[in-house]
């Protein structure tokens, strides 16, 4: 999966928008959206809200969680624990991006909140290795984590696939009996 | 003693505060966490000057226009006072210091701090410092001696210390308290308290507890305590006057002491139970305010302690002034005769210091003073009284004490009701003139901006919706401070100054040549007081009560007088509202009068000066049109009211802001109203009253909700739902009233909706068996809706209910007849729904009135086929929505296309109708299906049988079948011959019945009519030889009609005797000409339309 593929599905979010133009609902296969007020919030999806971000028709809200006393906040826990922490929304990291490219206007203390986000994203993903890590050092057949998102997941999912699958044919090679004949199966 | 305890209120953000009072207790002073100090005029101040001092602001003193505070930046600072302007550093530790205070004269200042030092300074001369060293923790809080000699200090290391000042010594030390290692847990902030002037006493508040101790001997001489106080006392101050002590705890406890007497006078709790960190005395001794954790500042108002060197005091001191009078007499007697030469006795100093001190101490226990504190009660009163003159809207007398002139609390005043200064002239929408950055204007259409600082002075107009216009940036040169804002045009207004006249200046963005933009001066002297722009035009009301209309390109037009002092105007469209001051109002109340008027091409006066209704000590804050044009208005208690026009122009209350605020000092801010869909749109504000216009605010939206009774049972629920949405779409009506096109498909919906909300009710209450109840709802519904609650009422087996409602039905079709009749003048002022029986003028209409009585009975009895033209128009209504104009329609495929409502209620009866024999006499037809109702209802069906009979009007097929066999059965049938032909009404169906023996194909039992009739033929030719047949049948039919009820009915016992097969003879309706109608018909109806209800009912349900 590539990153620009999850952050297609991030698009899907909502995301409050002050239109600066009057439009009746409109009635699209994903649902319905509106009516447009000018001068009143309303949800919509986050491509269509930079679409319109992008013709300056409207002003986006941002979301409740990208503020800077929350998202330190975030960051504290997320340093403090060892386990992952809920993350602020399941696509944080592609909302912060698209949002602050687009609509940083919109966004007070957009490049603290670009930094925290930064930091919280650091800090999950070191885990995540640090997991990894001990995930395969300890020779586990399974392990559970919680609270990752799909960014994250995405990551780290290509090279953890492919180095265990790499591992397993070089401990298969090394177990005795080991032929030539199953290595090639893999 | 008695006092008031005035809300809280936000002030700083959560965390330690501090407050104290400036030396003419006109201010409060408050700092905290957020790091600024603000200066509140009063309580309800709600725009405060502020001083940025820091970060965190820890403890402030403040004294001879010397701000000194403690901030995080680990410094003391002076900031001037009330300008706050920077004004040195007094002192720096290495951590932050924690408390600061000042001596009796302000000459020093004392600080203590986290690094376990206490510095005493000179204020003109920070160089000058004393450092007193010793404690081993942080200092929780510090005081000066009011003699300077000494200083006390308590600190987390759990001692309390009594310093020399000038040796730096410890005189003693206390260890009192609990060690902690820093401020922020210690239990209490230990706030010390010498005695001011006397100095007698050190109040040190030890656990729950307030230790005194005796100045120079420092003898524990005793403790204050109440049983109700189980926290930790935080904090205590002393009375300026010294003879009080109050003390704030820890869980929000606010005691107050008479020293002397040990006893407590006063005990308040924090409204919310936050631990008090800090509270100041008011300088004459009438106030306190207090501050607690939260950052709240609270005030405790009208303290009669005060006694203040004015000699004056309310009544209610009288009593501690008693105890403390009698305590006195008692000292001084002894001290007198103990030779009174002792420097620390209360007496000789109270006084020695009474001629010199004579604003801060107060009438001790003179006798002789004592008679004038019982004479002057009302020096309070006066000072609201000169508060309200000078300070507007605040509808308390905080301030009272502060500006209570000594003179003026001598005189003898006036005490009643106090006039409430007028509220002055505002834009709606806007935010006060005095901000620098404000919001001039913020509609529906967009946001006026103005900012009037040093480098710009100017306007920024913005458009919510920018295909309206672009967004301008205006210089203000002119100092406009008022703005208006429509889809046309910009209008702006300034007063007039010392050689400007005031001007109005409107920018008509709209127009389409090339100069957009005019102005106009106003006469010399007038100014303008409010403007609002309307569709077209532009109103301005003057100073000189004065309300001048322009046109929007700048003709001047109509000029009027108002009626009193304006205070705002709003337009929408060809409405204007005026909002005027009618008369002075009292003890807080504004006494608002209201005008509305409507321009265009019928210009009139809809509201003529009526007074506006108000909560109670509120004033106006915003008034307007909703977007669909009803007039609503917002007052500063936050109730938004809305004009009902149904209702002879009366307001209800729509929606509070206030019960969703969460604090009490939050407001919502509106800047619209939509009642389709209804949303009030407003912008919610923390701690204010109005939004900053930076950060820019977001828009809420609130529901609205009529304060009905019970609301949270279900009941409630959908009177209140059905009570709006009634009153929400009286604009259709007025609008459609005054030509403007109306949106059909919304103004059905919202019919539909109310007339669910009402089936729903009607359901409720029918479980609830609650019939009364259900029959006036049903006087509620549409007559459509009402067959469908008669349907209800059958199936659940409430008989005498659904016969009832069979009542309310016939009635409601009346009505909507009637209300067809004046369709050329529309009444949008009176829902239809609600309107009673309008008296006819015409005869033509009372003939009509019973004729159409008789056409419900002739439909309901089921076998008539007269139609009539008023029977198709009475058809129109149940055919669509109520509410279409009949048209006559000649054309039987016209009334053909009508579906009959009655329809339905049929269906599932099979007891009556098509499969009947169609017999051609409705008298004869009445006694047959009177026969048939019972057998269903026995038959144990009653849930179907019996109301539907009523509403089973065989109309719509009887003129299916009629038409079929217009085209089939033409030569079989003769009448159809006769059909062709347009003919009385009356003819056919005598035609029908009177020659059987031709009708060789229709073989009909005869009916009770024709039976008589065949008996009377002889007589009627008799009396009128020349009459030909169809006369014949007609003179028959009246005079059949004059039998009495039970002639008539032997006449159809008999023709039942008769037996005969059922022939189906199926009538035809016919296009009937109105001018056929005879008189003898006519007579008919009249006759018999009178018992037609009572028949009808007795058919459908007097056999269950």
């Amino acid at each position: 999966m590539d990153p620009s593929e999850v952050e297609f599905l991030a698009e899907k979010e909502f995301v409050k928008i002050i239109p600066n133009f009057s439009l009746d609902k409109i009635y699209l296969i994903g649902g319905d959206l509106g009516p447009f007020n000018p001068g009143l919030s309303v949800d919509v999806p986050v491509w269509l809200a930079l679409n319109l971000k992008q013709r300056q028709k409207c002003r986006i809200l941002p979301p409740e969680w990208m503020d800077v006393e929350k998202l330190e906040e975030m960051r504290e826990l997320e340093r403090k624990e060892d386990a992952f922490t809920p993350p602020p929304s399941p696509y944080y990291m592609e909302l912060t991006k698209l949002l602050l490219n687009h609509a940083s206007d919109n966004i007070p203390k957009a490049d603290e909140i670009r930094t925290l986000v930064k930091d919280i994203w650091d800090t999950r993903v070191a885990k995540l290795r640090l997991s990894t890590d001990s995930f395969i050092r300890q020779q586990e057949a399974h392990a559970q984590l919680d609270n990752l998102t799909l960014m994250e997941i995405n990551t780290i999912r290509e090279f953890l696939l492919d180095s265990l699958n790499c591992m397993y044919k070089l401990r298969s090679n090394l177990q005795p009996g080991a032929t030539k004949g199953q290595f090639a199966d893999y | 003693m008695p006092c008031e305890r005035k809300p809280m209120r936000y002030g700083h953000s959560e965390g330690h505060t501090e407050v104290c009072f400036d030396d003419t207790g006109r201010y409060i002073v408050t700092c905290g966490n957020d790091g600024d100090v603000r200066i509140w005029e009063s309580l309800d101040d709600d725009d405060p000057k502020f001083i940025t001092v820091g970060e965190k602001a820890y403890s402030l003193a403040l004294k001879k226009g010397k701000l000194v505070t403690a901030s995080s930046s680990n410094t003391v600072q002076i900031h001037t006072f009330p300008d706050g302007d920077p004004d040195g550093i007094l002192t720096r530790f290495t951590t932050n210091a924690t408390h600061v205070t000042f001596n009796h004269s302000g000459t020093r200042v004392a600080a203590g701090s986290s690094d376990f030092m206490v510095k005493v300074v000179e204020v003109s001369d920070s160089s000058q410092q004393k450092t007193l060293r010793g404690h081993e923790a942080p200092v929780l809080s510090v005081t000066f001696d009011p003699k300077d000699e000494y200083l006390a200090s308590s600190s987390c290391d759990g001692s309390v210390v009594v310093w020399s000042i000038e040796e730096q010594t410890q005189v003693i030390s206390w260890p009192l308290l609990q060690k902690t290692n820093d401020v922020s847990n210690a239990t209490s902030l230990c706030r010390l308290a010498f005695q001011p002037a006397a100095g007698k006493f050190l109040a040190v508040p030890v656990e729950t507890r307030v230790h005194l101790y005796e100045r120079g001997s420092w003898d524990h001489v005793g403790s204050l305590s109440d049983e109700l106080l189980t926290q930790p006392v935080n904090v205590a101050s002393w009375s300026p006057c010294g003879r009080f002590l109050a003390a704030g705890a820890v869980g929000g406890l606010l005691t107050i002491w008479d020293v002397n007497s040990r006893l407590v006078v006063e005990r308040q709790k924090h409204e919310k139970g936050f631990t008090v960190c800090s509270l100041a005395w008011h300088p004459s001794g009438s106030q306190i305010a207090y501050t607690d954790t939260e950052g709240c500042l609270g005030l405790l108002d009208g303290l009669g302690t005060s006694g203040t060197g004015t000699d004056s005091t309310k009544a209610p001191a009288a009593k501690p002034a008693n105890d403390y009078d009698d305590l006195f007499d008692e000292d001084d007697d002894r001290l007198m005769d103990e030779g009174l030469s002792d420097a620390n006795s209360p007496v000789k100093k109270a006084a020695e210091d009474e001629d010199d001190d004579d604003f801060l101490i107060p009438s001790t226990g003179r006798v002789r003073n004592r008679a004038a504190i019982l004479n002057d009660e009302n020096s309070l009163d006066t000072g609201s009284l000169k508060l309200g003159q000078d300070k507007f809207g605040d509808d308390d007398d905080d301030d009272a004490g502060s500006s209570v002139a000594p003179a003026a609390a001598q005189r003898p005043v006036y005490d009643g009701p106090v006039p409430t200064p007028p509220q002055k002239a505002f834009q709606p929408g806007s935010t006060p003139a005095h901000l620098t950055h404000r919001f001039m204007m913020w509609n529906s259409v967009g946001i006026v901006r103005g900012y009037n600082d040093e480098q710009d002075n100017a306007i920024d107009v913005e458009f919510h919706d920018t295909a309206v216009h672009h967004a301008m940036h205006l210089t203000n040169s002119l100092g406009h401070t008022m703005a208006d804002l429509s889809q046309e045009a910009v209008l702006l207004a300034c007063p007039s100054t010392d050689d400007l006249a005031s001007k109005l200046q409107c920018l008509h963005f709209s127009c389409w040549d090339t100069s957009k933009e005019w102005m106009v001066d106003l006469p010399q002297g007038e100014d303008v007081k409010a403007l609002c722009l309307g569709q077209g035009w532009a109103a301005v009301a003057t100073s000189a009560l004065l309300l001048r209309l322009f046109s929007v390109g700048g003709v001047q037009r109509e000029i009027f007088s108002l009626p009193g002092p304006v205070v705002c105007l709003a337009g929408h469209g060809e409405q204007l509202l005026v909002v005027y001051h009618r008369a002075t109002g009292f003890d807080g109340e504004q006494a608002l009068g209201i005008q509305l008027l409507q321009f265009g091409r019928r210009k009139r006066q809809l509201m003529n000066g009526e007074p506006l209704p108000l909560s109670p000590k509120s004033y106006l804050s915003w008034a307007g049109f909703t977007a669909e044009g009803t007039p609503c208005y917002v007052d500063s208690n936050g109730l938004v009211r809305m004009l009902n026009r149904a209702l002879g122009n009366t307001w209800t209350p729509v929606c509070n802001t206030r019960e969703t605020c969460k604090s009490k000092s939050d407001h919502y801010w509106v800047v619209g109203a939509h009642e389709n869909p209804q949303q009030l749109r407003c912008i919610p504000c923390k701690g204010s009253r109005y939004p900053p216009t930076l950060p820019r605010p977001a828009v809420a939206i609130l529901p609205f909700k009529l304060p009905l009774c019970q609301t949270g049972t279900e009941k409630g629920q959908m009177e209140e739902q059905y009570w709006r949405s009634v009153l929400f779409h009286n604009h259709y009506s007025f609008l459609s009233s005054s030509g403007y096109e109306v949106d059909e498909a919304a103004q059905t919906q919202s019919d539909k909706e109310q007339q669910e909300l009402l089936m729903k009710m009607f359901a409720l209450s029918c479980k609830l068996e609650r019939e009364f109840r259900c029959v006036e709802l049903a006087e509620l519904m549409t007559q459509n809706v009402v067959t469908l609650a008669i349907r209800y009422a059958s199936r659940s087996r409430r008989m005498n209910l659904a016969q009832r409602l069979s009542e309310i039905a016939l009635e409601k079709s009346t009505q909507l007849q009637e209300d067809e009749e004046p369709e050329d003048e529309p009444e949008f002022s009176r829902d239809r729904r609600f309107r009673q029986t309008e008296p006819y003028n015409t005869r033509q209409n009372e003939e009509e009135e019973q004729e159409e009585d008789e056409e419900e009975r002739v439909e309901e009895e089921d076998g008539r086929e007269m139609e009539t033209e008023e029977t198709k128009r009475r058809l129109n209504p149940f055919a669509k929505e109520s509410g279409f104009p009949a048209k006559p329609s000649l054309t039987p495929i016209g009334r053909v296309g009508r579906s009959n409502p009655f329809k339905v209620a049929d269906s599932g009866k099979p007891t009556s109708s098509s499969g009947q024999p169609r017999a051609s006499n409705i008298l004869d037809n009445m006694r047959s299906s009177r026969k048939l109702a019972p057998l269903s209802g026995s038959a144990g069906k009653p849930g179907k049988g019996p109301v539907l009979k009523p509403l089973a009007p065989r109309a719509k097929a009887k003129a299916q079948s009629t038409l079929l066999q217009i085209s089939s059965n033409k030569t079989a049938n003769k009448k159809t011959v006769e059909a062709a032909e347009p003919a009385a009404d009356l003819q056919k169906q005598p035609d029908a019945a009177a020659p059987p023996a031709e009708n060789t194909e229709n073989k009909r039992p005869k009916t009770g009519f024709q039976l008589w009739l065949d008996e009377n033929r002889k007589i009627i030719i008799a009396d009128n030889p020349d009459l030909d047949e169809t006369d014949v049948i007609k003179e028959a039919m009246g005079r059949f009609r004059t039998l009495s009820a039970d002639e008539r009915l032997s006449w159809t016992e008999r023709a039942k005797g008769q037996s005969g097969d059922a022939a189906d003879l199926k009538k035809r309706k016919r296009a009937e000409n109105e001018a056929v109608e005879s008189d003898e018909s006519n007579a008919r109806k009249k006759s018999s339309s009178l018992d037609s209800s009572s028949k009808l009912s007795a058919f459908a349900f007097s056999k269950n």
